[in-house]
């Protein structure tokens, strides 16, 4: 099995986002401050002026929620609520207090944001360049397909991106080219071993059948490749469907490395690849 | 109610929003001539109230029941941990626990439903055959879609929701 150290990409940005954390509670609360200091100190102040912090923290806000690959709705919006509070002709007292609980609403929807739509997406989880634990593992593993053909990378990147798109048949398809041939050095044969256990979970998926009483898994002196460790157990379900995530991976990795024109078609995958990865 | 083949269903906040102004009509005849002398057409627009929800409910349904046999026959069943971003428009069936259901107060139950390989979010925009509650074991068919549409995690947008074997 590869051995995969338990990666926390980077945040490369995590400095902006603090500050434009900061910036939701300081602009709103601010603006609410300035606008009752300023009639408290006689000086007169058009009511647009302090409401324009809260339009300034909503905007910050819904930075923060489009840059989380959750998305959150309400926090996407509110700079429209924003607007239509605060463009509006408003009494100035009135508009303090909405301006109190609008900085209230805004921080209370930072705080669900932070703890319940996770960390902002990184370059890697917004699907722009390779990044995590399935980047060490494709690293470590480019040696073992150092002599596949352009071809057959190909089909290993057309396999994947098949299979992810839900297009079973077309998968199989193609797993069942590239066996066809059958003229492949022994290091590669791991990578043949996951066209035979792609092909044959395609096949049963696009006809909707379920687990065969036997089925494909990898050898033992193909462990050193495996994301997942491939031990026999009582639990057959557990084993087929961990030999089709070792395939699939197998199969990205051998894409990545050797197929450099499908690699926008990898990247946009990688969501997937990485839920693989990281599942049981 | 049943109409046809369809079980019309009206949803809570119907009936609840169709008494509030049936007590508040009441109470504002009983008070005021002007609104007695309205009352020919205040009535039917108060059952309007009823009928539109219930109109709304049976086209959907039976849009529904012409849809599934069709999804029937073209979903493929999956794990739901294969369910992903590509997927998107494609017809799929799981099989799954019930884990968290919402809504079902509006008609448009929502449902968190999760198998041995994960979990994921049921969709449906219409009310079920069934009352499905937690820990009913079910079988979806429906639709991959994003969350909001142009954005957001990979879920079903539900065609069918059956209960395959008792809590």
């Amino acid at each position: 099995m590869v051995n995969i150290p338990d990666e926390h990409p980077d945040q490369p940005n995590n400095s902006v986002h603090r500050w434009l954390e900061i910036a939701v509670p300081l602009f709103s609360f601010g603006g609410a401050f300035i606008a009752i200091l300023f009639p408290m100190l006689g000086i007169s102040l058009d009511f647009h002026v302090p409401a324009l912090g809260c339009v300034l923290a909503s905007c910050s806000l819904t930075y923060l929620a489009w840059i989380r690959p959750r998305k959150d709705i309400v926090a996407l919006t509110t700079p429209l609520y924003s607007v239509i509070f605060f463009t509006f002709p408003i009494d100035y007292s009135t508009a303090i207090v909405l301006q109190v609980f609008y900085a209230v609403s805004l921080t209370i929807l930072l705080v669900r944001l932070k703890y319940r739509f996770g960390n902002p997406g990184t370059a890697a989880s917004l699907g722009k360049e390779l990044g995590g634990s399935l980047k060490t593992y494709i690293e470590q593993t480019r040696d073992a397909f150092s002599d596949i053909s352009p071809e057959t990378a190909h089909s290993a990147a057309v396999v994947f991106v098949r299979f992810t798109e839900g297009e079973y048949d077309d998968a199989a398809q193609s797993s069942k080219s590239v066996l066809g041939d059958g003229e492949y050095p022994d290091s590669v044969s791991p990578l043949i071993r996951a066209f035979g256990i792609i092909r044959e979970h395609t096949t049963l998926l696009h006809k909707s059948l379920p687990r065969p009483v036997t089925y494909l898994t990898f050898s033992e002196k193909d462990s050193h490749l495996l994301v997942k460790p491939q031990v026999p157990s009582h639990d057959d379900d557990m084993e087929f469907y961990t030999a089709l995530d070792n395939a699939l991976l197998l199969v990205y990795s051998a894409a990545w490395n050797n197929s450099v024109q499908d690699r926008p078609h990898l990247l946009s995958c990688q969501a997937f690849a990485q839920k693989l990865m990281s599942s049981t | 109610m049943k109409i046809g083949n369809v079980d019309v269903k009206v949803s809570i906040i119907s009936i609840v929003v169709f008494v509030f102004f049936t007590i508040f009509l009441f109470l504002a005849s009983v008070f005021s001539p002007e609104v007695r002398s309205q009352l020919i057409w205040l009535i039917p627009m108060l059952f309007m109230l009823l009928v539109i929800p219930s109109a709304l409910n049976y086209m959907s349904r039976s849009h529904y029941a012409d849809i599934e046999p069709v999804y029937d026959a073209q979903a493929k069943k999956i794990r739901i941990k294969l369910i992903n971003e590509g997927m998107v428009g494609k017809p799929v069936r799981v099989e799954g626990v019930v884990e968290r259901v919402h809504f079902k107060f509006l008609n448009r139950p929502q449902y968190r439903v999760a198998d041995r390989s994960g979990e994921i979010s049921v969709k449906m925009f219409t009310s079920t055959d069934e009352d499905v509650k937690v820990n009913d074991v079910v079988e979806v068919i429906g639709q991959v879609i994003r969350r909001y549409i142009v954005a957001g995690d990979p879920v079903i947008n539900c065609v069918s929701i059956r209960k395959i074997k008792k809590s």
